[in-house]
């Protein structure tokens, strides 16, 4: 497999995306063939290139100099591009029949579809302005998708997702230009590229520099101050809250930052000082900040994307232990809160598509009702806590793990930080399925007698989830070893 | 091949998940297979941890880290105690749980929970111990929950927040301990590496107390220790008397398995963490029994009674000393038959004549005089009487705390037992003595007012002389004539400790 597949699989999606709404399918089911169709082609592209790992790169284009759009796969990428290439099919299989009482459903699909590409672009980028274009074109391609239901609601969660996103950006395209200007290259190198002869005395500025570039690309991870776009942006359709708010486009963001931190900037020129310090702090008031709110918030959807907040701090804290173990630990939590979270997210859609309802008082009884999505949902929230034998017993122990090796008082602040955040967890989580179980002993089930759990479209890929949960908390050895040989390049 | 002493730990469990998911049956079937699997499965458990040392390598959780079983003395210890109480109160409950419903729910799951308790007392190294300590918690919180009211709803996850909250506070430790440990694999004596323990010597004193006072939510030690009250009122006593005798013995476990067998005691002898722990303990000894002292409603009393008696215990494994961990020791088998016992009891006073109050308990001894001896004989070995077993292990412990050198604890420490006992006395003795001496009728002494609480007491009364059922009455014969064999023969197992201590100290 060549390094030119790159940009295929990078614009594929994108393209035949835009015809969905212009091909004049006969029924709806044509129009799910041909969207599952490209996805599926997409991913099993990506898969092919995973497997084959081509050592090139590949550029679209350049602009003057050596600004160019060019593509290449590394270890980091090859982690991302694996999440997104395993989700997608799975959440579009599981939208076909969530988008069916949303309606507007071709354009939904365009842009689901070329988010898919847009994302791989960024995975697949192999120098900053690659990146960061991709990343720009992200926050607007996914803004019809909040967008889509049209509400007032809706529109002003867009206004504030769009607002923050495109500031964000800003500072981020200023982290861009400096690392332009005081880096020996402008694609991304294990360790960094900043030239300590070029920066002079200028390094006291270049902290300053990026600790702004990280506030602006976590935006879109959703950092404290910068978190209230995300419990907004659940008005979305599930589908979007699921696969693009909880995996794809914060994801981004935490992947953005893993670049610049250990790509760009570098971690020695950052390790020890106050930007690290600065950072860590702010990632680590997220971790428990998110938690709370979300144990305030009785909004399903909503409490899921404030855990959701919570929980991308756990990938930037592991991100800003700038240490190869806390790489691992930031890499292997963003894998399996990928799985756990969409999880948890498409048990809630299924709770909406089936019955409409919303707030978690709304739902007591129906654990034995819908006993698919509910027990789903109990094992989801266990991993979320952090159960032995699921995956986010794993992915806690490699942040811990690093975390106290880094020597750090505040990373033993983050370890700490991470079990009240894991207790609040068990909170939010066990609340719901102990309720939706156990409603009380006078609890009249006639009036749920409606409720019932949906078809196998929707519980395949929970399913599949589910496994995927047992099989990274037993036996996560080999994808452990997979994020070591990653970081290993860092030294 | 090893794998064998798996099978006590893996039958019930699976066991129990089918009997879940199983549709309903009849009850004669399920109470014979329910059965059935809990004889066998004790009989495996006993069998496996008493033919010798064994260790067996389950998988890698991580590549450095097994989940990995040994068998030592302390998990003889463990299982031995376990299944003798497992099997007499599931027997008891066969037909206790009558009256309560879900019984194939019930069995399930006290299946289940043994299976998982024996793997926590098989388990070799601290994440494997740290694995069941959990899977402990989360299956053993429907029991809490099983009659479905909001109380015990809330009494449930009050439980799990808990204890969940306990587990992460010893999590927390653990990731300390796995950096500065040569190995988290159980070893007598202790893991620390010298160098690296040198260095983070804060940090660890820090991480090891956070372990303790973790461990101590199971074992109901300050400031962690409500749920006991909450839950077990609420539970159905079968439930109640395997939490108090066996369920919060694995906080007690945990804290011996990290201060023994990982930190070592030389690492914090003499240190604020000791002074803590002492302090925390003595004071949860203490205050468990003013207000168990001050509790009407029985099973709670019981509740407040078994905060007290496990930090009697924690206060053992605190002095650090050899006296101090035999007393500990001690106590841990004795408490859990003696509580066990005293919950089967509570169980009978509900189940024969639906009375939850002390006060309701007047003239109890008339009708069912067997029970209320069994009880007296649990009493009088909990608090102390010689010749019941109680008297032993409080010697050790006042011993042990008078020979170590701890301080002002060292005197501090004996008076507070002596003081709980009379505690003790105070709480559990009038059930006893107003049973079987109720005096004159209230009605004859005042003739106005408390008539509700007269109606109850009369009815007790003036009821026929009525045992319950043999298959009630014959496990907690069994746990209660234990707590005076063991009193008055208990140098076979004092010998049995005392070694097990040579190897640790």
């Amino acid at each position: 497999m060549s390094a030119n597949m790159m940009v295929v699989v990078v614009l594929l999606p994108i393209i035949f995306g835009v015809l969905v709404p212009l091909i004049p399918f006969k029924t709806r089911r044509h129009m799910t063939w041909y969207v599952e169709g490209i996805v599926l082609l997409t991913s099993l592209l990506v898969w092919a290139l995973l497997i084959s790992r081509p050592d090139g790169s590949f550029t679209l284009f350049r602009f003057t100099g050596n600004l160019s759009v060019s593509f290449r796969l590394d270890g980091l990428g090859t982690v991302f591009a694996g999440i997104l290439s395993s989700l997608w099919p799975l959440a579009t299989l599981y939208s076909f029949e969530y988008m069916k009482h949303e309606g507007h459903e071709k354009y939904f699909f365009m842009f689901y579809v070329i988010t898919y590409g847009v994302t791989l672009g960024i995975a697949l980028a192999e120098d900053i302005l690659t990146m960061y274009f991709f990343y720009e074109m992200l926050s607007l391609v996914t803004l019809p998708l909040i967008m889509h239901t049209l509400t007032r609601e809706a529109i002003l969660a867009s206004r504030t997702y769009l607002y923050y996103s495109l500031g964000g950006a800003a500072f981020a395209f200023i982290g861009m230009i400096f690392i332009l200007t005081y880096g020996t290259t402008s694609v991304f190198v294990p360790g960094g590229v900043i030239d300590a002869a070029a920066l002079g005395d200028r390094q006291g500025l270049m902290l300053l520099i990026y600790v702004l570039c990280f506030c602006g690309f976590s935006v879109k991870a959703a950092m404290f101050p910068f978190s209230s776009w995300l419990p907004k942006a659940g008005v979305a359709p599930t589908p979007v809250t699921a696969l693009l708010h909880a995996v794809a486009v914060v994801k981004a963001g935490a992947f953005t930052v893993i670049r610049v931190t250990y790509y760009s900037f570098g971690t020695e020129l950052l390790r020890g000082t106050w930007a690290q310090m600065v950072v860590l702090g702010l990632t680590i008031f997220t971790i428990v900040y998110g938690c709370s709110r979300a144990l305030k918030e009785t909004h399903l959807k909503r409490r899921l994307a404030w855990s959701t907040v919570s929980n991308l701090s756990y990938i930037l804290f592991g991100a800003a232990l700038m240490t190869p173990l806390g790489l691992v630990g930031a890499l292997s939590h963003m894998v399996f809160h990928a799985v756990m979270k969409i999880c948890s997210f498409f048990c809630a859609g299924a709770v909406i598509y089936k019955t409409g309802r919303n707030y978690i008082h709304e739902l007591r009884g129906f654990g034995w009702k819908m006993p698919k999505v509910f027990t789903i949902f109990t094992i989801s929230g266990m991993a979320l806590m952090g159960v032995p034998g699921l995956c986010g017993f794993i992915s806690k122990w490699n942040l811990a793990k690093a975390a106290v090796s880094s020597e750090n008082p505040l990373g033993y602040l983050g370890v700490a930080a991470l079990l009240v955040s894991a207790l609040l967890t068990a909170i939010y989580m066990m609340t719901i399925s102990i309720r939706a179980f156990f409603p009380g002993k006078d609890f009249d089930y006639d009036t749920i007698s409606d409720v019932e759990d949906p078809n196998w479209m929707m519980i395949l890929p929970l399913v599949i989830f589910v496994i995927a949960m047992f099989v990274f908390g037993l036996h996560p050895e080999p994808m452990i070893a997979a994020l070591e040989s990653i970081a290993a390049a860092m030294n | 091949m090893n794998g064998w002493i798996l099978l006590p730990v893996f039958l019930p469990v699976i066991a129990g998940i089918f009997l879940l998911l199983m549709s309903q049956c009849e009850r004669r079937r399920l109470h014979q297979a329910a059965g059935a699997v809990l004889v066998i499965s004790a009989v495996l458990a006993v069998a496996a941890a008493w033919t010798g040392d064994k260790s067996v390598t389950l998988f890698y959780l991580m590549k450095d880290i097994p989940v990995y079983f040994h068998i030592d003395g302390i998990s003889r210890l463990y299982v031995t105690f376990t299944s003798i109480v497992w099997v007499c109160v599931g027997i008891y409950a066969f037909v206790y749980m009558e009256h309560e419903g879900g019984e194939k729910r019930f069995f399930g799951l006290y299946l289940i929970v043994y299976g998982v308790i024996v793997a926590l007392d098989f388990a070799g190294n601290l994440v494997t111990m740290y694995i069941f300590y959990e899977l402990m918690t989360l299956t053993s919180a429907p029991l809490v929950l099983h009659n479905g009211s909001r109380e015990a709803v809330m009494a449930a996850l009050k439980y799990l927040f808990y204890s969940l909250c306990g587990a992460y506070m010893g999590l927390f430790g653990i990731y300390f301990l796995y950096q500065n440990c040569d190995t988290l694999a159980f070893t007598p004596g202790g893991t620390l590496n010298p160098v690296l323990a040198q260095d983070h010597r804060t940090i660890l004193l820090i991480a090891v107390f956070a372990m303790l006072a973790g461990f101590g939510a199971k074992a109901g030690m300050l400031p962690l220790h409500s749920w006991l009250p909450a839950a077990h009122p609420v539970a159905p006593s079968p439930a109640s008397a395997v939490f108090s005798g066996i369920v919060v013995k694995a906080g007690v476990l945990a804290a011996i398995r990290t201060v023994y067998y990982v930190v070592g005691p030389d690492f914090i002898r003499g240190t604020w963490v000791q002074t803590a722990w002492m302090v925390l303990a003595l004071v949860t000894v203490f205050m468990g029994s003013m207000l168990a002292y001050r509790e009407p409603v029985f099973k709670k009393r019981l509740a407040y009674s078994t905060v007290s008696q496990i930090s009697y215990i924690l206060f053992g494994l605190s002095l650090l000393t050899p006296m101090g961990i035999t007393g500990a020791l001690l106590h841990t088998v004795f408490h859990a038959f003696i509580k066990s016992a005293l919950f089967l009891t509570a169980g009978v006073f509900i189940f024969e004549c639906g009375k939850t109050r002390v006060s309701e308990l007047t003239g109890i001894g008339k009708r069912m005089p067997k029970t209320v001896w069994c009880y007296t004989f649990a009493s009088l070995a909990l608090i102390g009487i010689p010749p019941a077993c109680g008297f032993v292990s409080k010697w050790y412990l006042a011993e042990g705390a008078l020979n170590a050198d701890v301080g002002v604890f060292g005197w501090l420490g004996p008076v507070v037992l002596l003081l709980s006992a009379l505690l003790t006395a105070g709480y559990l003795l009038p059930v006893t003595m107003k049973g079987f001496f109720p005096g004159k009728r209230d009605g004859e002494k005042t003739s106005a007012g408390n008539s509700e609480m007269k109606s109850s007491a009369v009815d007790i009364r003036d009821a026929q002389k009525k045992e319950p059922s043999m298959m009630m009455l014959i496990p907690l014969g069994i746990l209660a004539s234990l707590t005076i064999i063991l009193g008055v023969l208990p140098n076979p197992l004092i010998d049995y400790i005392s070694q097990l201590i040579s190897g640790l100290m």
